[in-house]
């Protein structure tokens, strides 16, 4: 009874913001949003409504939430959706997946979609549900000003580093686990393998224990990532653990992606540094 | 009444260009050369700082009797009348080498060593020149021989007691296939002592090569001034020009990305885009660099290194994706830059102002400026001319 109010109470702002009628060729289509990208994907099985939350994609951490339904216009729930961020012009994606989340109603929440560059991006999107599965692209041709107007560039960048979150205490994506780090030698230097401690508690505040953990490390503004594989180890108390072999050879804004896997759950924590 | 104006006003600006933020100042603090902290020890050399290592590392690096044509020492890329490195786009030894000679100014400061980071410690790194072909052209036994020979209370006194060495022409990193068959038949225990007097050898080199440091420039006594608040002398010290491409340094040029801290380098690995010489083959860098080090016998977690497994930290937590390498090379301190022309891991380039250029014209996102003026251009070159010092050795 609870999950039903939370899907009636999530679909109701999409629904009072007047929605529209698309035709396809499967039937109509709802679109809820006056703004927002709307899409049929590639074997009319899902319509795909992406509402971007700053009104465009931008180079840095964008965040989207995505509206899926079927052929015959009904909510698509419990579907796996996954979000590749692409350059067709150059040939790469991105280090970081991005991390779909479902809110239910059809609504999935994309998080981590962390654009490395300007330029034309497309965002390829997968949707699969039992049998079904079909794919959409949605393309942004100009993701930022390039070249041509550097000093924006650079102005977009620092305030897309100025306005990260540093906190050192973070939720992980989908509120699995509480993760909070520690830098073993004081503020972290440049150019010096260190350590991390990291504390991981479930969302009840229990520490975790033998947990899996792997760790990745990306500058979004340079395109490139850690000089070093590190390793997480267990530490002396439970839920602690020590991360080995970190080092930063730049200064910057540094993204820290943890990935935890314990007690069947697996869930992504990103912390944003600064280094001076 | 125009004169008095003007007077003011570049009163004004010289005022203005001396004035720093804090965060500013932080960064210039980390530049400072007294921000250099002691030397890192390396526990992979238990004699890195052992005196009598360091005197007999000295006579060696200036001995030219470890070469094939008794010519070559260290010293001759290693030049100390040229900042510990020669003026030459590539390294000439017995031949000519693919690389520029590195210069060792605070070299001991670095984690890997060549300019593909082939080697993680400054003794493996000094084994490398004494086998190539066209650097010293010479072998490990003929090395461990000449120790025995010339060298040997020095050695003695620090090392222990000698094996018997037998004089001979042997290595297992030669194209000579007279020299790899000699080593061959050689017992594993002959060639265990080899390799161990070898390896003390590149032990001794590196205590000596450890202490060559650099010593203050201007930009440090402008530094220093400006921590100590004297703000009396500031404009005697670096000119209006040098002092607005210091601000260009570490500010709109984002030099500090790389060549950070007080040896101005991250001594990390970028592929900068820099054109390969036409006349050389395909150099892949730190690609190739990667996989050299975790295959080297004298690597920190080999048998010849005196360091714990758990101490080799770099070499265990080295990032062995190659692909994200490939043409990546060392950044280079930028200590005595001015002095040390030509430029980049091949000498592509002449002078300063054509490195600056080629930094300037960069279609990478991360390097490119064309915001940059000619005027800017040139005060940066005249703010890297500050960055000239003396040598200093270091004292253990």
């Amino acid at each position: 009874m609870k999950a039903v109010v939370i899907i009636v109470l999530l679909l109701l702002p999409y629904t009072a913001f007047g929605a529209e009628t698309i035709q396809s060729s499967s039937g109509p289509h709802t679109k809820h949003y006056e703004q927002s990208l709307f899409k049929m994907t590639e074997k009319d099985m899902f319509s795909a409504e992406m509402v971007l939350k700053d009104k465009d994609l931008k180079v840095g951490v964008n965040t989207i939430d995505l509206i899926v339904h079927d052929k015959n216009d009904k909510d698509v729930v419990g579907a796996t959706v996954t979000v590749a961020p692409w350059m067709p012009e150059m040939g790469h994606g991105v280090f970081e997946k991005p991390v779909v989340i479902e809110r239910g109603g059809g609504l999935y929440s994309v998080e981590n979609i962390i654009l490395i560059m300007g330029g034309r991006w497309e965002l390829r999107i997968k949707v699969k549900k039992d049998n079904a599965e079909d794919s959409v692209t949605f393309e942004f041709p100009d993701v930022k000003s390039s070249k041509t107007q550097p000093q924006n560039e650079h102005k977009m960048l620092h305030s897309a580093a100025a306005n990260v979150d540093t906190s050192t205490v973070r939720s992980s994506a989908k509120k699995l686990f509480k993760i909070s780090y520690s830098s073993e030698s004081g503020p972290v230097p440049i150019g010096r393998i260190i350590s991390w401690k990291l504390r991981v508690a479930a969302a009840d505040g229990r520490p975790v224990k033998n947990a899996e953990i792997s760790i990745s490390g990306d500058m979004p503004e340079h395109g490139h990532g850690l000089p070093t594989q590190p390793e997480v180890t267990n530490g002396m108390e439970d839920g602690d653990y020590i991360v080995h072999g970190l080092k930063f050879s730049m200064p910057g804004w540094w993204v820290i992606t943890f990935k935890v896997k314990a007690r069947d759950m697996a869930d992504t924590v990103t912390f944003n540094l600064l280094v001076q | 009444m125009l004169c008095h104006v003007n007077a003011v006003s570049t009163w004004a600006a010289e005022t203005d260009s001396n004035a720093w933020s804090k965060a500013d100042i932080s960064v210039l603090r980390s530049l400072w050369i007294g921000s250099l902290l002691p030397l890192p020890k390396d526990p992979s050399n238990a004699f890195a700082d052992n005196p009598m290592a360091r005197d007999l590392g000295k006579q060696l690096f200036f001995d030219t009797s470890f070469s094939g044509n008794l010519k070559v020492s260290c010293a001759t890329c290693h030049r100390p009348d040229m900042n510990f490195t020669d003026d030459l786009p590539l390294a000439h030894g017995m031949g000519s080498t693919t690389r520029r000679s590195m210069p060792l100014l605070g070299v001991a400061y670095s984690a890997w060593f060549f300019w593909d980071g082939r080697k993680d410690s400054l003794w493996s790194q000094a084994l490398g020149p004494l086998e190539s072909n066209v650097e010293h052209g010479f072998t490990r036994t003929a090395c461990a021989y000449l120790i025995s020979r010339n060298y040997r209370g020095e050695y003695e006194a620090i090392f222990g007691k000698l094996p018997d060495i037998t004089k001979a022409v042997a290595s297992p990193v030669t194209e000579e296939i007279a020299v790899l068959k000699t080593w061959a038949c050689m017992t594993p225990d002959k060639r265990d002592d080899v390799n161990r007097i070898y390896a003390n050898m590149g032990k001794a080199l590196a205590a000596y090569v450890r202490t060559i440091v650099p010593g203050p420039s201007r930009f440090d006594k402008y530094v220093e001034a400006l921590l100590n608040n004297d703000m009396s002398d500031l404009s005697g010290i670096l000119t209006a020009r040098e002092v607005n491409g210091l601000r260009l340094f570490i500010g709109k040029a984002k030099c500090t990305n790389c060549h950070n801290g007080p040896l101005f380098t991250n001594s990390d690995f970028h592929n900068t885009g820099v054109p390969a010489p036409a006349k050389l083959p395909s150099d892949k860098g730190r690609a190739d660099g990667i996989r050299k080090v975790l295959s080297d016998e004298f690597n920190c977690l080999g048998r010849y290194s005196d360091a714990l497994p758990q101490e080799c930290v770099e070499l265990r937590f080295l990032d062995t994706d190659t692909a994200k390498y490939i043409g990546a090379f060392k950044t280079p301190t930028l200590r005595n830059v001015a002095e040390r022309a030509p430029y980049m891991h091949a000498g592509q380039f002449t002078v300063l102002k054509e490195v600056l250029q080629f930094y300037r014209h960069s279609e990478s996102r991360e390097l490119g400026h064309s915001e940059l003026s000619d005027e800017e251009i040139s005060e940066l070159e005249a703010f890297l001319r500050t960055l000239s010092g003396p040598v200093a050795i270091r004292e253990l």
